[in-house]
């Protein structure tokens, strides 16, 4: 018994991550300072500053989809629903906040787009996010949780797929629409906009320190045990099952995690940014996450960050060119390249082929080859049939 | 009260034929070739500016459906062939691929038309209603769609049921391999099917040109109801994309009386995600065999 203990802690930790190569730990600590030090060299209130925090929630929010579609094969495009859900609440509680130093032009102290749609107080239920730490808890726990009821509803019954995409898009459209109909309680298409955000330093390193944090807790996550099991049920899940995982609990699980990330980093935008609208929370920015994590590449970590930066930083230069208006055009241009011809995205492709390179020269390579195809054919061949390579005479 | 409730059941009723109208297209093409086509509300749209481009020049309506479904049966063997052949085997980047389409067919009809809307009027023929009950007549229009989407239905089933062409479709969604061992050219029944598909998202353009402004962003909202349809019909069966519409419909309308329209469309999601709860693959679907 305690031989067969010590066994496979043994194989579990032959099993364990590749120790991290030192020159990768020292790009990343190079990226977080060049990114750390930012305001430091562009000034505490430029434009770049503000894009350099947005993005960083962006890439979070890119990094959730990666840990669903990349790491378990399920593919949602309404994760900006947890997004939006975890914007809006911190949204709110800020705006109120603003407003009861800074009455409204009739000297009310609530939301002043509340005051448009005919409110003559604060709504009833929304007196707790006065408390902008409980408003920060909702953000984060209410999509959780969202998550975790969705996930009930549709893993536990074999939804996935094509089903659980075309569920998850009308999941987004819908809250879009509640958006926009409910302007009294939601700012409608105007969206919440004029409260005091935390655009400077400090607020960036706290984004950065989460950032970051999430990023090993994904390492950490997908080197793990779970992890293996989650790019098993992604290769295969009916083999899974067999196996002897449920499946769907592996599913749920790895589902909520992404909802918390998506939220959080929903929460993060709405107190960097300043403004939040119904395109957060909407199909588009759904499936534009999931073309971030597609570009980058899906099932690699770094992916999502290189696809959130390169795709937005392009769009941000590209939007000031005359290229403007047709922005779009390139995008579903991308949408396609990235499917027909680099289905890996960039860190996958590039990874795979430093990893040929490394496996030795070209004969070295030519020589395995040969011998794997020996193998396969010999697996083909009748018993006394001549072997390949054989002198029959 | 009971007269409100009939005729909002009446309205129901158009709304459920529209559903069908946009779905069976896309039901089509999932059914045998088991991809979405994320572009199917770009296609509609495509349809419906056929049809203004049509009006404009002095055809109407009934002029436009075949117009329509000629010129969106190309587009989908263009996208067919030019995407979709080689990504069959990933259903989910399918989405990601016709997703991009969709795009770019916007943009492209925006540059073409402008941004401005364009209002097709129905055919004269049509105009006015017959009144059934209470005060409001029921327009002629909302009848000749209930009899379209009747008429859709049944020419894809004799398609399907009543043709050679349909007794291969047939067989390659019951097993690909075999039918292709038999001699039956898969791909070629897939282009086919695709252009159907697409033809019939043609038509629903077209029709529902008349009902709604044409804008390059008319087709999302129809395409995400045409989806819904699918998702709680099931494509196992064709009927069930009638079934799925009527209850969405019917269920969207009367919430949308009672409450409000998003309330509706809420509250019907709801029971969509727990209908499938109890149907998984739809009403009508089958198990497939993996």
């Amino acid at each position: 018994m305690v031989m067969a203990g010590s066994g496979t802690g043994g194989a579990r930790s032959a099993r364990r991550a590749r120790f991290v190569p030192i020159w990768a730990l020292l790009l990343g600590a190079l990226v977080v300072a060049l990114i750390g030090t930012f305001p430091y060299y562009a000034g505490d209130s430029s434009y770049l500053l503000l894009l350099l925090g947005k993005f960083l929630c962006f890439a979070i929010f890119a990094l959730s989809i990666d840990l669903i579609w990349g790491f378990t094969g399920i593919l949602s495009l309404g994760q900006a629903v947890y997004f939006g859900i975890g914007a809006y609440f911190v949204a709110l509680s800020l705006k109120i906040n603003y407003a009861l130093e800074h009455p409204t032009r009739y000297g009310n102290k609530f939301p002043d787009f509340m005051e448009w749609n005919g409110l003559k107080e604060l709504p009833g239920f929304m007196t707790p996010l006065i408390s902008t730490p409980l408003a920060v808890l909702c953000a984060v726990a209410i999509p959780t949780f969202l998550a975790f009821i969705f996930g009930v509803i549709t893993f536990k019954r074999h939804i996935y797929g094509v089903y659980c995409a075309v569920i998850t898009l009308a999941e987004s459209l819908i809250l879009q629409e509640f958006i926009i109909e409910y302007q009294a309680y939601t700012g409608g298409f105007n969206g919440i906009t004029d409260y005091s955000n935390y655009v400077g330093a400090p607020f960036l390193w706290f984004i950065l320190a989460v950032t970051v944090a999430f990023f090993l807790i994904a390492r950490a996550l997908t080197h793990s045990r779970i992890g293996t099991v989650l790019k098993a049920i992604r290769d295969n899940d009916v083999r899974a099952e067999f196996m002897g995982y449920n499946v769907a609990n592996y599913r749920i699980f790895v589902f909520c995690v992404s909802a918390f990330m998506s939220a959080a980093a929903g929460a993060l935008y709405a107190a960097w940014v300043g403004i939040v609208s119904f395109l957060d929370a909407g199909p588009v920015f759904s499936v534009e996450g999931v073309i971030w994590t597609a570009v980058g590449g899906r099932a690699t970590l770094i992916g999502p960050f290189l696809g959130a930066f390169l795709v937005r930083g392009l769009e941000f230069l590209l939007s000031s060119s005359w290229l403007a208006n047709y922005w779009q055009f390139f995008m579903g241009i991308l949408f396609i390249a990235v499917v027909l011809w680099i289905p890996d995205g960039l860190v996958g492709t590039l990874g795979g082929w430093l990893r040929k390179r490394r496996r030795g020269t070209l004969e070295q390579i030519r020589e395995e080859q040969d011998l794997l195809a020996r193998d396969r054919q010999r697996d083909w061949e009748p018993a006394g049939a001549p072997k390949a390579g054989e002198e029959t005479v | 009260m009971t007269q409100a409730l009939i005729s909002q059941f009446l309205i129901g009723f158009s709304v459920a034929a529209i559903l069908v109208i946009g779905a069976i297209g896309l039901a089509v093409i999932f059914g045998v070739a088991g991809v979405i086509n994320m572009a199917h509300g770009q296609f509609i749209m495509v349809g419906a500016y056929t049809a203004a481009v049509v009006g404009q020049l002095g055809g109407n309506t009934f002029l436009a459906i075949p117009v329509a479904f000629v010129v969106v049966a190309l587009l989908g063997l263009v996208v067919e062939r030019g995407i979709i052949q080689w990504i069959y085997d990933r259903p989910l980047e399918t989405l990601l691929a016709t997703w991009g389409v969709g795009i770019i067919l916007e943009v492209l009809m925006k540059v073409i038309f402008g941004p401005e809307l364009y209002y097709v009027g129905a055919p004269r023929i049509l105009d006015g209603g017959v009144r059934f009950i209470g005060r409001l007549p029921y327009p002629y229009y909302r009848l000749f769609l209930i009899g379209l989407a009747a008429v859709m239905v049944l020419a894809t089933l004799y398609l399907i049921f009543r043709t050679d062409f349909g007794l291969k479709v047939r067989a390659v969604r019951r097993n690909r391999a075999m039918a292709g061992c038999l001699g039956i050219d898969t791909a070629r029944i897939d282009m086919l099917i695709f252009m159907y598909g697409s033809g019939l998202a043609g038509i629903a353009g077209a029709v529902l040109a008349p009902i709604k402004s044409v804008s390059t962003t008319m087709g999302f909202s129809y395409a995400v109801g045409s989806y819904m349809v699918i998702v709680l019909g099931g494509v196992g069966n064709l009927l069930g994309v009638p079934t799925g519409g009527f209850l969405i419909g019917e269920g969207e309308t009367l919430l949308a009386y009672k409450f409000n329209s998003v309330i509706g469309q809420l509250l019907v999601f709801v029971a969509i995600v727990i209908a499938i709860r109890v149907f998984p693959r739809g009403i009508f679907g089958y198990h497939e065999r993996r």
